[in-house]
């Protein structure tokens, strides 16, 4: 990230300055992405007119501090509406709030919220649009707090200003859950906080303690040490292991395995134990290796439910954003308000423009274009005319239209989403029900022993042994094995461009087995360039001239031949389809397809080479000079660098990679005989790829990886689904895992990654138990010593968790 | 072992009121967003480079 602004006197010259540094490497200057001429303002070039729109809002209104500060540079977002709906007296009465001082509070969501430089450009609308009181965003939940004066400024002004900024306004529905939500967030880093204090001021007085048993300590000193102890233990631990016990309680009510259990007896009777000890000032105290451990599982836990929050929110914004009440139109032709709760399948709704889709519907009137960026990642605005079918959470932008419901509630598309991630979120991966069905046995194994403890050793020193079993073989590192060896591999997997869902996603793709790629996007560039040229070195820099002006990608390929030749061209004319003519200093160029070219000159000189050409699956150019056929270029869209070695990489773990295409059968032939004889299939149908990968599950593993919609049931058929960067949302939704950058390399390192957290969750679950089984066998012998207790069982949370962090996992250095 | 007693005793009323300003701080809502804020820090020293404009806002 760069340092923010050191010098708050260097950014009023701004404006006057050149451009912000990332306009010097020739790309998009808000964003950086390779710009397009035609969209130049100013004298900068943009990728988008998205890019050029933020860029302009953020230099006129003074906010150019934002290129200094944003750590992520993607292309921005703007929608161009007007917002009129904002200003409705039903928006009102529905989403803001008057507050005592006059002043309208209203709760908004916002897109693409990111960063620092987007928190700053969005709290920064007080000093720009003038009557807002106070902006606060929550970048977490996309949430944004805003205070305004009605008299001064419209709400749909302030929206206006904020979406110029690339970061469209939707109203925000989401708060009562969000209420909900915080209670439960409170009470758990309470709890966390509280059994903390009470692990750090054990810890204090147990270092007394242990230092009293070598250097002497009085009897009185020494009890009043344990009374302490106690009573800091029995409050801050019990309180904080409130959870464990419900869970524990509810997991045998109804007769299931789970790792609670054990622990919920363990620490139960290890403050049971170790309180009846104090009392009769005798025998051992546990609390500090109880209180670390308590604070070590409320810890992992956090983090846990923190990642799964984050998971889940992208999804439920999304269902946040579909309207609670539409306009039903009844057979007379009124139209009344209704709530969304109301509407059933068949109703006639009619749809304002602004405003977002209530349901899944047909259009049954009127024509209009909707945004349906938020479900597909489509930037344009779709046409859609009667007949066509429109998604809830989608908005229309248009005109009004009338729909007719197709589908309500959580049987649109989006709540359907919804769903699916919130089951993604709640299942437990196969090694988590191993862990619980381990500590099930566990649980019996342990109590067992304790019994035939008691009975063997007899009398007081039975208890005190089975006692000591009880608490010294509390399973906290078979607890924490698998969530933080999961949390750190998918924690430092997202850092790394790699978003995986969920523990059991992970494990699906540790298991080797086919895979099968999409080929585009995933083995090639994505985009054309020439591979193959035939004829003069001269002739490649007035192509290049000729072609420079077009916008068509065969004509960028071209164009890039020689970047940097300057000559006069005259006389450009394009051909639609076919080619171009021009004058290139002096001389008259002709370049096109050869069928185009060769109605107006003798292919003769070039007819091998474009053979050639053809044979390679290459697209072919003629180019003729003056009227004779001097040159001819293939171009292709080339293999990225490193694509072999990464075939090779998946091989060699233990992969078999396929290519199966929806690509012209030659050139995808072409592709996997130039990486060393792939299996592959090309023109295949969506239908066909989902017959074949279902075919395939049979036979054992299949990961599928591809990015276009229609690979959306093949996606979520295979054993895992990999979706690349620039997949519609629907296929990044069907998919376990989600790579931002789209090439293989990613790919291996995700399969690289879940195969060595498998490992480091099979390795903590051996050191876990085979920290429990010495200090069993120790227990039931009698020989645990307190100071041994207190050293092993911290040790064996704590090799988990080094074993955790040190897991080779998704590290960018190996 | 008087000494001890006093110390004991204060240092486990310091501990105690750590925890209830703790309490109060979650209570409170300080700690409900752990997202924003170490953004938000980054952006002190930035200001707007140029006063109220109000063609900023018209389109």
């Amino acid at each position: 990230m760069a340092p923010p602004a050191a010098d708050p006197t260097a950014a009023p010259a701004s404006p006057t300055v050149a451009p912000p540094p990332i306009a010097a490497t020739g790309g998009c200057a808000h964003c950086g992405a390779p710009a397009v001429a035609a969209t130049a303002v100013d004298g900068l070039a943009f990728c988008c007119t998205g890019c050029a729109v933020v860029y302009r809002a953020i230099r006129s209104a003074g906010l150019d501090a934002y290129y200094q500060v944003r750590d992520r540079a993607l292309p921005a977002r703007v929608t161009d509406r007007a917002y009129d709906e904002l200003d409705d007296d039903a928006f009102r009465r529905l989403h803001v709030r008057e507050r005592a001082d006059g002043a309208r509070a209203v709760t908004l969501y916002l897109e693409d919220l990111r960063c620092a430089g987007c928190v700053w450009l969005v709290e920064s609308t007080p000093s720009i649009v003038p009557g807002v009181v106070d902006v606060r965003v929550d970048v977490g939940r996309g949430r944004c707090d805003l205070v305004y004066r009605a008299d001064a400024v419209p709400l749909s002004t302030i929206a206006r200003h904020l979406d110029s900024l690339g970061h469209p306004v939707h109203p925000y529905r989401g708060a009562d859950r969000d209420g909900a939500r915080r209670k439960d967030d409170r009470a758990m880093l309470l709890r966390m906080g509280i059994a903390g204090a009470g692990f750090g001021n054990l810890m204090l007085l147990a270092i007394g303690l242990y230092a009293g048993w070598f250097t002497g300590m009085a009897a009185d000193e020494r009890a009043l040490f344990r009374w302490a102890s106690m009573l800091i233990a029995v409050p801050t631990i019990g309180f904080g292991a409130v959870p464990l016990f419900r869970t524990a309680i509810g997991a045998l009510r109804a007769r299931r395995a789970h790792v609670d259990v054990p622990l919920a007896i363990g620490i139960a009777v290890g403050l049971v134990w170790g309180s009846v000890n104090v009392i009769r000032a005798t025998g051992e105290i546990y609390f500090d290796s109880l209180a670390m451990l308590t604070f070590l599982l409320l810890v992992s836990r956090w983090i846990v439910s923190r990642s799964h929050r984050k998971a889940a929110a992208a999804a439920e914004l999304l269902w946040a954003l579909t309207p609670r009440r539409a306009r039903r139109v009844a057979a007379d032709g009124s139209v009344g308000e209704v709530p969304i709760e109301a509407v059933a399948v068949g109703d006639r709704l009619r749809v304002r423009a602004g405003e977002a889709m209530p349901v899944d519907g047909v259009v049954v009137e009127g024509r209009s274009s909707v945004d349906a960026a938020i479900l597909t990642g489509e930037s344009r605005p779709q046409a859609i005319g009667v007949d066509d079918a429109v998604c809830a959470g989608t908005t229309n932008l248009g005109a009004p239209i009338d729909l007719r419901a197709t589908a309500v509630g959580e049987a649109t598309r989006v709540g359907a989403l919804v769903r699916h991630v919130e089951e993604l979120s709640t299942r437990k991966a196969a090694i988590e029900r191993l862990v619980d069905k381990v500590a099930g046995r566990f649980v019996f194994v342990v109590l067992t022993l304790a019994l035939i403890t008691t009975l063997a050793w007899g009398g007081t020193t039975g208890v005190e042994h089975a006692m000591s079993l009880l608490v010294v073989t509390c399973p906290c590192a078979l607890a924490l094995a698998t969530p933080l060896a999961v949390t750190v591999a998918l924690g430092r997997a997202a850092g790394s461009g790699v978003l995986i869902k969920g523990a059991d996603a992970l494990e699906r793709l540790a298991t080797p087995g086919r895979l099968v790629l999409d080929k585009t996007g995933t083995l090639t560039k994505g985009e054309p360039s020439v591979v193959t040229w035939h004829g003069p070195a001269e002739v490649r820099g007035w192509v290049a001239v000729a072609e420079r002006g077009s916008a068509h990608p065969l004509a960028r390929a071209l164009a890039a031949l020689a970047p940097d030749v300057a000559a006069t061209v005259a006389d450009h004319v394009e051909l639609r389809g076919a080619g171009l003519t021009a004058t290139v200093a002096g001389r008259a160029l002709m370049i096109g397809s050869p069928r185009w070219v060769g109605q107006q000159v003798d292919l003769a000189p070039i007819a091998a080479a474009l053979a050639a050409i053809a044979g390679r699956a290459e697209t072919p150019i003629a180019i003729a000079v003056d009227g004779v056929a001097v040159a001819a270029a293939g171009i292709t869209d080339p293999l990225r660098p490193g694509a072999a070695e990464a075939i090779a990489r998946l091989r060699q773990l233990g992969w078999a990679p396929e290519i199966l295409s929806g690509d012209d059968p030659v050139v995808v032939a072409a592709v996997a005989a130039e990486l060393g004889g792939l299996p592959h299939q090309g023109g295949v149908s969506p239908e066909a790829k989902l017959a074949h990968v279902e075919a395939a599950r049979a036979a054992g593993p299949v990961v599928m990886v591809g990015d276009g919609v229609n690979d959306a049931a093949a996606l979520a058929a295979a054993t895992a689904g990999v979706a690349v960067a620039g997949a519609a949302e629907v296929a990044i939704e069907a998919a376990d895992v989600y790579v931002r950058n789209p090439d293989l390399d990613a790919i291996v390192r995700t399969l690289a990654g879940a195969q060595a957290t498998m490992a480091t969750i099979r390795r903590n679950l051996r050191v876990s138990l085979f920290y429990n089984s010495i200090g069993g066998a120790l227990a039931i012998a009698g020989l645990i010593h307190p100071l041994l207790a207190a050293v092993m069982m911290p040790l064996s949370s704590l090799s988990v968790l080094g074993s955790s962090l040190r897991s080779r996992a998704f590290r960018t250095t190996p | 072992m008087t000494t001890l007693y006093l110390i004991l005793i204060l240092a486990l009323g310091g501990a105690a009121l750590a925890v209830a300003a703790f309490a109060w701080t979650v209570r409170s809502g300080q700690l409900d967003d752990l997202d924003t804020p170490p953004r938000r820090i980054l952006n002190d020293e930035l200001r707007v480079s140029r006063p109220v404009d109000d063609a900023a806002t018209r389109r």
